[in-house]
């Protein structure tokens, strides 16, 4: 039976149409809350286990002690003006404790949402708070602070676009997306991982990288990476944060870290404590 | 265009849009370059000794690094030692990835990495292959497996050498796995290290560092390792320190200001709450330190299902698992050799293993000692084969061996009766040369190892085993200083390929497969244990002191119970 042209080409449409309806309607999660989306779930109580810079982190270095750190001759000579009983006397013990410092102390966070839109970090180590923005279009207002401001957003495979982890199948709730399918289940929040949240913060105040007055500027870029790694054979959940610094005024090229935390089972050990620097040991 | 053929394409082009989008993996390839940011003194310089900071190291790990002489690396088969997978990313590297794509498919069959750092190469299968079994060789890098997690590559690997996690000789042992990912954000690649080591550590080991991609790669990719005598030592000598006895333990504390004892203390201080205890000074001291020298898990058993296992070595030799005691098979144009013929009780099943091997007669058997666990299928395999004159196979073993084996009246099928008494002995057969040298007083007193010449092959008998400490049966004349020689000769017949891998593999009495590098790292841990108890003899301890001060404590995570061997080492050493 001959089909005409515009027929077939009509019904061409038609099919592409309904192919690809899943792929539009995932294409309305945009229109959905950062919270309802979120590829990973980094909440929950996370603790620092110092296993790298050891004795610049558990331990104050002494002054002139920048191992590790690309600092250019001005932040070197910053460093060596590092005075902490004059910290103290002025009001600004929480300079190692503010944006570019703070996941480098020894300590806990508590990662929550504030809101659809938000998400809260508390640190014990100097009983810190960031809020995350992911609403792009809220503006930094008021003074500068230790921790900045920060806007926040999702990278990574697209929820429901991504292959599925191996040997740790997702749940099949329902909704849009999943096991690699279109108009599959939704993974649930709390095993997915592979992607990971990029934070960019801004209009904080000057602050110390190490606890021994190694320094960064209030105009430096700071940019981090949250990962939620897949889930250890032992059943460990480990947070990876990596954090790229550039300063051009106090470094020659960018400082990155990454550090390490490991999911905890409650916040019973959240302890919260203020701003503290122990002095350095005695020595040169 | 006919309606057949519009039909043909519509459901084509349904099905293109309904199947599974092609997961757009992250891309790993290019040129990497370490940053070091983290750890920095240690990664690139390393200049300070005794940093076990962050490092979750229980007191086998304190131990060992308590004794480790940094001048061992000055004898000759360490000198061109490399790192091993959980060290190589931490010291100064560049590495190269890759992918390897099925032509067919496109789907990624393997990522392939080259490190500049003493030129290794890895592997890490994508394919969904199982790890090998647990008796194959172990090397450097391992044997990896990976899987995408999202934008996290995740990667699995065992069988990875014993080496260190610092160069202040923390070790790590061969019984490690390490998880990694893998995570790239534009031009910079973070890299996660996951450690766990049921003999040296007291939990995971994470480290993480970072990467940059290379726009220009002119750098050093090349890495020329050539051993030269420079310190002439006895062979039977392994620097080490004594308990207690190591100069350098605390140079890096003094250097930093640090308390030695949270230096030392492991996992307990990389928490939060050890800042309370480094300010109020409430440290513990390894004298209130709880107790972590418990049984830690044993190393891997030979199988212990009543199947044999057959693993091809190379060139002519297979190595049969789970007979008892390993048994080597040589086969060729000529028939077969045996070497060591396991328990009686497994008999059948090694001669069927022989056979899936080769149908020609079974030529000649060798044992290595005396034990019923090597000569138990003697008679059975004797009997299935035949010389080229029409009798039993030969079985060939030291005189000394034709000596207890009758002393203990074992029936006479299973004697050997092509004896010798002299040092070596050698002949030809299946196209190679074949040595066998008589270690006198080593496991026993009729310890032979036999040498493949040309599959390149050592069979070592008791005097190598990877499972358990060396068994020293004094009864019968064994002895510790023999098992050192033995590990010695071992050591002079084998060629490491390149780096101290591969190249001459060796067959233990028990265990995996390995080479020079195993070989060489249970030549010193019987060196040092010896040492140690030397030196307690020396003071007049009795065995019962001797065994509280734990001279294995180093190494009991590895191979088990330390208590015969000290009692035979003691024994031994007492009587001089």
């Amino acid at each position: 039976m001959p089909i005409s042209l515009s027929t077939r080409i009509r019904f061409v449409f038609f099919v592409l149409l309904v192919a690809n309806l899943p792929v539009q309607a995932q294409g309305q999660r945009g229109a959905q809350s950062p919270k309802s989306i979120a590829p990973l779930d980094i909440t929950g109580y996370w603790v620092s286990v110092v296993s790298e810079d050891w004795r610049l982190r558990m331990m104050t270095p002494r002054k002139g002690d920048y191992e590790s750190i690309p600092l250019n001759q001005e932040g070197t000579r910053v460093a060596n003006t590092w005075d902490l009983a004059k910290d103290n006397q002025e009001g600004l013990q929480c300079k190692a404790f503010g944006v570019g410092g703070i996941l480098r102390q020894p300590g806990r966070l508590h990662i929550e949402w504030q809101d659809e839109k938000t998400l809260k970090i508390d640190f014990d180590a100097g009983t810190q708070t960031r809020l995350l923005n992911f609403d792009k279009s809220q503006q930094a207002a008021g003074e500068k602070t230790w921790q900045g401001f920060s806007i926040a957003e999702w990278e990574g495979p697209a929820v429901g676009r991504g292959a599925p982890p191996r040997g740790n199948p997702r749940p099949t709730d329902a909704g849009g997306g999943g096991q690699g399918l279109r108009g599959g289940p939704a993974p649930p929040n709390s095993v997915m991982q592979g992607g990971s949240l990029k934070v960019v913060t801004t209009r904080f105040r000057e602050g110390y990288l190490r606890k021994n007055g190694v320094p960064y500027s209030e105009n430096a870029s700071i940019t981090e990476y949250f990962h939620r790694l897949p889930q250890h054979p032992n059943g460990d959940n480990w947070l990876l944060v990596v954090t790229i610094i550039e300063d051009p005024k106090y470094l020659s090229q960018p400082f990155y870290t990454s550090t390490q935390f490991k999911l905890e089972p409650n916040g019973s050990k959240f302890n919260p404590t203020p701003c503290k620097t122990a002095p350095p040991p005695p020595g040169k | 265009m006919p309606a057949r053929h519009f039909i043909l394409l519509l459901v084509s082009l349904l099905l293109l849009l309904l199947s599974t989008p092609a997961f757009a993996q992250m891309n790993l390839e290019g040129e990497w370059a370490g940053r070091y940011h983290e750890d920095q003194t240690d990664r690139i310089p390393g200049d300070v000794q005794g940093d076990f900071t962050g490092v979750p190291l229980n007191d086998a790990a304190r131990r060992y690094a308590e004794s480790f002489d940094v001048t061992r690396v000055n004898l000759l088969e360490h000198q061109c030692q490399p790192y091993n997978l959980p060290h190589i990313y931490r010291g100064p590297l560049q590495f190269r990835i890759w992918d390897e794509k099925d032509p067919g498919t496109q789907q990624i069959i393997a990522y392939r990495q080259y490190l500049g750092t003493y030129q290794q190469w890895r592997t890490i299968w994508m394919d969904g292959r199982p790890h090998p079994p647990e008796y194959a060789p172990h090397t450097f890098m391992g044997f990896s497996t990976g899987e995408w997690n999202g934008d996290i590559l995740t990667v699995t690997t065992t069988h990875i050498k014993k080496e260190f996690y610092r160069r202040s000789g923390i070790p790590s042992s061969d019984l490690t796995t390490v998880v990694e990912h893998y995570i790239r954000h534009g031009n910079l690649l973070s890299h996660v290290i996951i450690a766990t080591d049921p003999v040296y550590l007291t939990e995971p080991y994470v480290n993480s560092q970072e990467f940059v991609l290379m726009e220009r790669g002119n750098q050093n990719w090349l890495y020329n390792c050539e051993y030269a005598m420079e310190v002439p030592k006895p062979k039977n000598q392994v620097p080490h320190f004594l308990p207690g006895k190591n100069p350098f333990m605390r140079d890096f504390a003094n250097k930093f200001g640090l308390p030695f004892e949270a230096v030392w203390a492991g996992a307990e201080a990389t928490y939060p709450e050890y800042l309370a205890k480094l300010e109020a000074g409430s440290i513990s001291t390894p004298s209130n330190r709880p107790d972590n020298t418990a049984p830690r898990p044993q190393p891997p058993a030979p199988p212990t299902s009543d199947e044999i296992k057959t693993f091809h070595v190379q060139g002519n030799v297979y190595m049969l698992v789970g007979a008892g005691a390993n048994v080597a098979v040589q086969i060729g144009d000529e028939g077969v050799l045996v070497v060591d013929t396991g328990a009686k009780p497994m008999r059948d099943k090694v001669l069927a293993a022989v056979r899936q091997l080769s149908s020609k007669p079974i030529r000649w058997i060798i044992n290595t000692d005396a034990d019923a666990d090597h000569t138990g299928a003697n008679e059975t395999l004797s009997q299935a084969g035949m010389t080229v004159n029409g009798n039993p196979a030969a079985i060939v073993a030291h005189q000394k061996v034709l000596a207890r084996m009758s002393d203990e009246s074992r029936p006479s099928p299973e004697w050997p009766l092509n004896t010798f008494f002299e040092d070596s002995r050698d002949f030809y057969f299946n196209g190679e040369a074949i040595f066998l040298y008589y270690i006198p007083h080593a496991h026993a007193d009729g310890d032979v190892i036999v040498y493949f010449r040309g599959s390149d092959v050592v069979v070592a008998g008791d005097i190598f085993l990877t499972t358990t400490y060396p068994i020293i049966d004094a009864k019968h004349g064994g002895g510790v200083d023999g098992v050192v020689t033995g590990l010695n000769k071992i050591l002079d017949i084998t060629v490491p390929k390149y780096l101290q891998e591969g190249g001459t593999y060796v067959i233990p009495g028990h265990g995996r497969v390995s080479d020079e590098a195993d070989v060489l790292e249970y030549r010193d841990m019987v060196v040092i244990i010896r040492d140690r108890i030397q030196d307690m003899v020396k003071r007049g301890l009795t065995l019962d002191q001797v065994k509280a001060a734990k001279p294995g404590l180093d190494y009991d995570g590895r191979y088990g119970n330390s208590t015969s061997f000290i009692e035979a080492i003691y024994a031994d050493l007492a009587k001089h």
